[in-house]
């Protein structure tokens, strides 16, 4: 399918606070209540519309387990959105925040997007981490936060369409270099097409041919 | 002399003492039989022939060879830490290291390509000194940093060092390289080098990095492999271009192949659609070299990768749908109805269609509807058929013909119809004209090709697999023999031809014939009583298969034992009993007394154990060493692994047990039946639940649509209501006004100038109060003047002022009639205006609710309009009638105390009345009196007179005079 825009994300965080199963809710629309541990990076699709605009968000599910640290790191670079999350009934996971920004900070490029978020808002009952926390670590990092419940899809949408939109708008703004597929952003056949076609006259028509 | 060496290494003459480790690795390996493969870098001082003999006495001996590569990469790796900035010094070390490493890879793939050669390589050198590379870490990691380097010098041969390594030591190398920071992602940028030997070789290396690991595998797809090597292979012309095409190819499958993460991107990246141009080779068949046959493979291959049925279900068929919808299926069927296309990749192509359509609905009905251009058309799948029953077409090529046709028909109900169909009576061709499926697969199944016996029994197979209402229609098909004999059933014909195999001549082996009809009866009878009866009602066939199963026959009779004690199996066990003779107890006891049970059990058994049975049940696609071991089929393996148990649990119960099972069969059928009814009753329900539910959402949105028009009315009508309960308030903020007058105060507007006009009425009121209390007092004092002069005065004077003060009141009362008059008009206008008004708000009202149509807008406009007028009239009048009450009260205030004044006067003139008339009477009693007294006075002047006495009377009798004109005048006033 034509898109405008392809974002890469990676989802990050400890073992056992939901990204598997967030990603799933996201590009299946269900809820997995046993879900096997991932191994390495799993990858996921899915499009949406922002601006009118179709955005195909590329994402890749990582393993939260230290053994697979260093292959996780492998994804930061090429990253142009993280979801950070941990548990709100786990403060552990919640605690390992700090370190696991500080790992994010240092392999990805600068731009990248990170929304944080305090996954399973379903459990009220076993909180153990207060929503003002998750906003204040937000705040005082420069994140975007957001608590989701990937087992009822409360607020799964959002936290991946508003980490796009997040992205989008640095993109208008020029922070991002779309023409550096590096920094996990590539810009559609149709954009490239109707882009040649303003630039160059000869060059539009063989790009308008070559899209499909 | 080697110690030497090895120690000037170590000071300033290193540099030549590497050219000459460089040189003589290089003729080391010209002595090896590996080419020489670095031009980057010559040597003028020191000539070959000093190496050579150096070499000779160096590496004479294998202890010396470790010795020597031990201890010189002990040296090598010191330079690649301490030179960094000399990149030619580290060229040089590094193409050494690399011919060290690679010592012995060349020979070594030899070996590989040879399987027999088991014995792995004792002194495998470059294996040793890769392990001492790497045994320190830092080694690749300091390796990693110089393939960063731009320069070619140190770039290239890095590359080669690491792919080097990668060959040697895969795993090891990998995991280093995997937890060193972005160690995978800096490889990738190989692939971007402008310079093509670098890029080419990035790619060498890459296919080594990714061999057998999930995880690197993954990081390279992350880092846009995909786009980089497709972008390549594009613009190396696909499949025309050359060995960088292929070597591309062959990273794309490693990084594919059994990496479902990976082939999900690869779809989700849409580079499926990227693959269809690589098969528009057209029919033009400008030639096929050897490196377009094997780009051509290879992309086939990539194809299968994505479909293969090993894959999970979903991604295989997603994969599929794609396939389809961008055109790929359809360019690969043109390959395959193409003219001149080399057997192999038309082979591989048939492969490759087979699996993008198996089991793919869409994929399948398009594929039974392509045509070969030839004249008559022909359907492409009779035209594969054709060949698959072609003794003179490639083994390979008729397995994949038949895989194909396998994969049509899987979970196909309509595709297996449609070939069953070409064999019943009433759709036979008549004219013969046409070749149809069925009959293709007839005559395979009855040539004289053992080959085609199989495929084509096979192939009919598939056409009833899961398929019960096929298997009973298939009963019906008739075979025409020879002329003069009455047609025969074509399951009579498969028996027949098991039965008399040994009797007729075929080329091949007559095992496999009677193996793939066998499988043929097996897939049929099983799970279709009606064929199991059919079956055993030729008397001959259960003699036959109990005949061959307890005969003692070789091994290579085995397989065909085996499966006929599955058919007899299967006869047992579908058994419905309907044929008195052959009922399961009866078949069961013949088997007790002409076989055995534990000899059937043990026959049953032969088949699961065939060494090619294992093999057909790994994967679906028919692929044999040789035409021989063309014996199972993989859909065939599931039946036995699925009738094994069941059957030899059946052999061994007992009769009684049988008859309960056989009751407990009954019962369940009954159930069945229930079941059968209430699904039916389900379905029907759901049907009508369906229908409802399309009513209910036609309901529902007809009812959506007007409840929106409701809401929209609703709100017009608020809208209303709002304003005249506003209108309401004013109207209720007036009435106070209008009822409390200690609320002036906070009147507000025109009221205060109301209030002085008012005060100011009240004021003149007032004036005129106390100019009748003047009067009143004038008239009260007249009155007192009166009573004080009556005594003394004449009374005449004071009647006169009463009869003013009567004629004052007289005329206060008409004024007060006059404003009576003028009040109760007034007030008929009020009412007149107050039943306007609420005539007015009334027309409000019932202008207000009914007009909700398109012109409210307008209506609501006017009735504010209205509305605003009203209220202003309303207004208007209110003030008014507010003031002319308070006048009214006012004045009736005034009336009331001028109406005492006046009674109080009336009374007081009526007490002056009687005064009056009393002091008349008085007067009158006085003039009696005085009249009398007169007369005696004139009686005694006359006397006096007669008597002669003078007498002055003259005064007297003219005041006689004026008392009688009173008298007169006092007459008239009391008319
Ligand atoms: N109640 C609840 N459970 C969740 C939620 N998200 C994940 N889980 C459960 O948490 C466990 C770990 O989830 P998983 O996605 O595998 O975590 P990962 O290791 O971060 O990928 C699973 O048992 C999930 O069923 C959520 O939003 N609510
Ligand atoms: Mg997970």
């Amino acid at each position: 399918m034509a898109y405008a825009y392809l974002f890469k994300y990676i989802i990050i965080g400890d073992t056992g606070v939901g990204k598997s199963c967030l990603l799933l809710q996201f590009t299946d629309k269900r809820f997995q209540p046993v879900h096997d541990l991932t191994i390495g990076v799993e990858f996921g699709a899915r499009m949406i519309t922002i601006d009118g605009k179709q955005i195909k968000l590329q994402i890749w599910d990582t393993a939260g387990q230290e053994s697979f640290r260093s292959i996780t790191r492998s994804y930061y670079r090429g990253a142009a959105g993280a979801l950070l999350v941990y548990d709100i009934t786990r403060r552990d996971t919640f605690n390992h925040l700090t370190t696991w920004l500080e790992d994010a900070r240092q392999h990805s490029n600068s731009n990248m997007v990170i929304m944080l978020i305090g996954n399973k808002s379903d459990l009220e009952s076993r909180r153990e981490v207060k929503k003002e926390e998750g906003e204040a670590f937000a705040r005082e990092h420069g994140l975007i936060f957001m608590e989701t419940s990937a087992k009822t899809a409360s607020n799964v949408e959002e936290a991946f369409i508003n980490t796009a939109k997040e992205i989008y708008e640095k993109i208008q703004e020029g922070v991002f270099d779309i023409n550096n597929e590096a920094n996990g952003i590539k810009i559609g056949p149709q954009h490239a097409a109707s882009n040649a076609t303003l630039t160059g006259n000869q060059g539009g028509q063989q790009a308008g041919g070559g899209c499909c | 002399m080697i110690e030497g060496m090895l120690y000037v290494l170590s000071n300033h003459y290193q540099r030549y003492v590497l050219y000459f480790f460089y040189y003589a690795m290089n003729v080391y390996s010209a002595f090896c039989g590996i080419p020489f493969k670095s031009g980057v870098c010559s040597l003028h001082n020191i000539t070959n022939n000093i190496f050579n003999t150096t070499f000779n006495v160096l590496f004479s001996g294998q202890k010396y060879r470790l010795e020597v590569g031990f201890q010189a990469m002990e040296h090598l790796i010191n330079v690649l830490q301490t030179d960094r900035s000399d990149s030619e010094i580290i060229g040089y070390a590094l193409d050494t290291l690399f011919n060290i490493v690679s010592n012995d890879l060349e020979e070594e793939e030899q070996d590989d390509l040879e399987e027999e050669n088991p014995q792995k390589q004792v002194d495998d050198l470059g294996r040793q000194f890769t392990e001492i590379f790497i045994k320190q870490q830092e080694n690749v990691t300091l390796l990693l940093t110089f393939l960063e380097e731009f320069d070619f010098q140190v770039r290239w041969p890095g590359v080669k060092l690491l792919t080097s390594l990668l060959k040697q030591q895969g795993p090891q190398v990998q995991q280093i390289i995997l937890v060193s920071p972005m160690g995978v992602s800096r490889l990738m940028d190989l692939l971007a080098d402008s310079r093509e030997v670098i890029r080419n070789d990035g790619v060498l290396l890459l296919q080594q990095l990714t061999k057998s690991n999930a995880a690197i595998q993954k990081i390279v797809a992350f880092e846009n492999a995909f786009e980089r090597l497709l972008d390549i292979v594009t613009d190396e012309g696909n499949s025309d271009g050359g060995i960088v095409v292929e070597d591309c190819l062959l990273l794309l499958q490693n990084l594919l192949k059994n990496n479902n993460s990976n082939q999900n991107f690869f779809k989700e990246g849409s580079y499926i659609q990227r693959m269809k141009p690589w098969f528009e080779v057209g029919d033009d068949n400008s030639g096929w070299s050897a490196q377009k046959v094997t780009n051509l493979h290879l992309m086939l291959q990539l194809v299968r990768v994505l479909v293969s049925p090993t894959n999970p279900p979903g991604a295989t068929s997603s994969c599929q749908k794609t396939m389809f919808h961008c055109g790929l299926l359809q360019q690969l069927c043109t390959i395959l109805m193409a003219t001149g296309v080399p057997a192999d990749i038309l082979t591989e192509t048939i492969n490759t269609v087979s699996e993008v359509i198996r089991g793919c609905q869409i994929n399948q009905d398009y594929f039974a509807s392509v045509n070969a251009p030839s004249n008559p058309p022909r359907s492409a799948i009779v035209v594969l058929l054709m060949s698959m029953v072609n003794e003179r077409q490639p083994f390979v090529l008729r397995c994949a013909v038949l895989y194909c046709f396998q994969c049509f028909l899987y979970k196909n109900q309509k595709g297996q119809g449609e070939i069953v169909s070409t064999l019943l009576p009433s759709t036979i061709d008549a004219t013969g004209n046409s070749v149809s499926a069925g009959q293709l697969l007839c005559g395979g199944l009855f040539s004289t090709d053992s080959l085609s016996n199989w495929c084509a029994a096979v192939a009919l197979a598939h056409a009833l697999q899961d398929n019960a209402t096929l298997k009973e229609q298939l009963l019906r098909v008739q075979l025409a023999t020879s002329i003069g004999n009455p047609p025969v059933s074509l399951l009579q014909q498969c028996t027949n031809i098991l039965s008399q195999g040994d009797k007729i001549d075929r080329r091949g082996s007559k095992v496999q014939t009677r193996v793939g009809l066998l499988m043929l009866l097996c897939t049929w009878l099983s799970d279709c009583p009606i064929a199991v009866t059919h079956f055993l009602h030729n008397s001959a066939n259960i003699p036959f298969l109990t005949g061959q199963i307890a005969e003692n026959l070789g091994e290579e009779e085995q397989l065909v034992q085996g499966l006929c004690a599955l058919l007899l199996g299967i006869c047992i066990y579908y058994n419905d009993n309907s044929l008195e003779n052959c009922r399961k107890e009866k078949l069961k006891q013949l088997i007790e007394k002409r076989i055995g049970k534990e000899n059937f059990i043990e026959k049953l058994g032969f088949i699961s154990k065939h060494e090619l049975y294992s093999k057909a049940a790994q994967k679906p696609q028919p692929s044999f060493s040789s035409a021989d071991h063309m014996m199972f089929d993989h859909e065939f393996t599931k039946l036995v692994k699925e009738l094994e148990g069941i059957i030899t649990k059946a052999i061994y119960k007992s009769s009684e047990e049988d008859k309960q099972e056989e009751e407990v069969k009954k019962t369940l059928e009954q159930h069945d039946n229930i079941v059968t009814h209430y699904k039916k009753v389900i379905r029907e329900q759901d049907r009508q639940l369906e229908e409802l539910k399309q009513k209910v959402n036609t309901l529902k949105s007809q009812n959506e649509q007007l409840q929106t028009a409701v809401t929209q009315q609703m709100s017009q009508i608020q809208q209303h209501k709002d304003q005249y309960n506003l209108l309401k308030v004013q109207l209720g903020k007036d009435n106070q006004h209008h009822s409390s007058h200690s609320d002036m105060l906070q009147m507000n507007g025109i009221q205060p100038e109301e209030i002085s006009k008012l005060r100011q009425e009240i004021e003149e009121l007032k004036n005129k109060h106390e100019v009748l209390q003047g009067q009143l007092r004038e008239k009260d004092s007249v009155i007192e003047n009166m009573k004080s002069l009556q005594s003394e005065t004449g009374r005449t004077e004071q009647s006169s002022q009463i009869t003013a003060g009567l004629e004052h009141a007289n005329e206060l009362h008409r004024e007060l009639e006059a404003l009576r008059i003028q009040i109760q008009s007034q007030s008929s206008d009020i009412s007149k205006l107050q039943s306007e008004k609420q005539e007015l708000l009334q027309q409000m009202n019932t202008a207000s609710v009914p007009a909700l149509g398109d012109s409210t807008a307008v209506i609501a406009a006017k009735n504010s309009e209205l509305e605003g007028r009203l209220l202003q009239e309303i207004k208007e009048l209110k003030s008014e009638v507010k003031a002319l009450s308070e006048e009214k009260a006012l004045l009736k205030q005034h009336l009331d105390s001028s109406n005492s004044t006046a009674a109080v006067l009336q009374d007081e003139k009526s007490k002056l009345q009687q005064e009056v008339s009393e002091s008349k009477k008085e007067q009158d009693d006085l003039l009696v009196l005085l009249a009398d007294q007169d007369q005696k006075i004139f009686a005694l002047k006359n006397k006096l007179k007669e008597l002669g006495q003078p007498v002055e009377d003259e005064d007297d009798i003219e005041s006689g005079d004026q008392a009688d004109e009173d008298e007169e005048e006092d007459g008239e006033e009391e008319d």
